[in-house]
């Protein structure tokens, strides 16, 4: 009796731990997902990131040692580095990003020649929606701005268009149904 | 003090300046741009929580509220500003369709209206101390080019805002329901908690 009822407590108290911490119960995975996360980039997004990277982390040392960073002399500076400054939890916050995002990048390129025929990341294809053309390159989230034409491949139409190729049509239900033909798809060095 | 006092008083402006693309679809008393602002910044903050992630809530309020203070003097644009036909009375018929443009057009449209917004923006806040002047800079630029995963995020919340608004005119004035705001919203949106909401959205107006 006494052995069950302690085999008992020993399950209860795993099950209470099992579903205030572990994400297969609690569906808790964006922390999780946020850190094992693929992030794909273009080479200039690469770029991009590594010198905002470096940047940073010149103004984070040349704050802790009290000095005006070189970067806010200059009148042709890139704003984005200004908001930080005020503020020294953000800016490690964002080295932190940053340092994420280049622990885990993926460099999109273009797929081989055999394979420049189905829409993957990089492509950028021409489409007919609506009797209307239209043309998206395909980008991870980090790079997407559909203003200026890229896509990211984990919106729902980037997903879709994923894996097709010229003359394909593709349904994308939203809720009311619109049809994406895959009319051209070309690669080049992004 | 009196410069703080005279943005204050631009600001406010906002609050009569009616969005755009209701005026084009024909709604009585639409929504502003500081009603938009208001129902993002809340939706935006509210939604990031819900993500459970390391996000700078500030920032997401930050970049809510100041992301449309450009329209101020460069005015609220829609995509469908420049195939706009004479006839008002076509105007909301446009909407069934999002309006489609080739990549070269898309970037050039984009570049003329961030240049004339950011003109807007530097002309508003020209007479604030210079660090308040910046941060409101950068905090719109963050938004416009998704710097930042907050950047990014409120921007997409944005959109979905404005999905949810254009249905709920939809249904209070049982217009047709705009195909354009839906399919627009699933080339913008890619967070997949927001992705999510999009099919709550679906629930909520279109299944009966």
């Amino acid at each position: 009796m006494l052995f069950y009822l302690a085999k008992q407590f020993v399950e209860g108290l795993a099950k209470i731990i099992r579903s205030k911490t572990n994400p297969l119960t609690t569906g808790d995975f964006s922390k999780i997902m946020a850190e094992e996360k693929k992030f794909y980039l273009t080479k200039q997004g690469l770029e991009r990131i590594k010198k905002e990277h470096q940047d940073l982390k010149d103004l984070k040392f040349a704050k802790t040692k009290g000095e005006i960073p070189k970067i806010w002399h200059s009148e042709d500076i890139n704003p984005e580095y200004l908001s930080f400054r005020e503020d020294l939890s953000f800016l490690e916050t964002r080295v932190a990003e940053l340092e994420n995002i280049l622990k885990n990048v993926e460099l999109i390129k273009p797929p081989p020649k055999e394979k420049q025929n189905i829409v993957d990341l990089g492509a950028t294809t021409l489409v007919e929606v609506d009797g209307q053309k239209d043309e998206f390159t395909l980008v991870g989230s980090l790079e997407a701005n559909p203003s200026l034409g890229k896509i990211s491949n984990e919106s729902p139409v980037g997903k879709a268009l994923l894996g097709h190729r010229v003359g394909d049509e593709i349904l994308v239900s939203s809720p009311i149904k619109t049809i994406y033909k895959i009319k051209k798809i070309k690669y080049r060095t992004i | 003090m009196k410069e703080l006092l005279n943005f204050f008083i631009e600001i406010g402006k906002l609050k009569k300046m009616p969005r755009k693309g209701w005026v084009l679809i024909g709604v009585k008393n639409p929504e502003t741009v500081a009603g938009h602002t208001f129902h993002e910044a809340i939706m935006a903050w509210i939604l990031a929580k819900e993500k459970r992630i390391n996000f700078n809530i500030e920032r997401i309020l930050k970049i809510a509220l100041v992301h449309d203070l450009c329209e101020l003097y460069a005015g609220d644009t829609t995509p469908y500003d420049e195939i706009l036909p004479k006839n008002k009375k076509e105007w909301p018929k446009l909407f069934d369709k999002w309006p489609r443009f080739l990549k070269s057009k898309k970037i050039k449209k984009y570049l003329r209206q961030h240049k004339k917004e950011r003109a807007s923006l530097i002309k508003l806040t020209s007479k604030l101390p210079p660090a308040l002047k910046k941060e409101i800079l950068n905090l719109w630029l963050d938004y416009e080019k998704g710097l930042t995963k907050e950047g990014r995020f409120v921007r997409q919340a944005g959109r979905l805002t404005t999905l949810l608004q254009a249905l709920e005119y939809g249904k209070e004035s049982k217009r047709r329901p705009y195909k354009s705001w839906w399919i627009g919203s699933k080339e913008i949106i890619d967070d997949p908690l927001l992705v999510d909401f999009i099919r709550v959205l679906e629930k909520k107006f279109h299944q009966k």
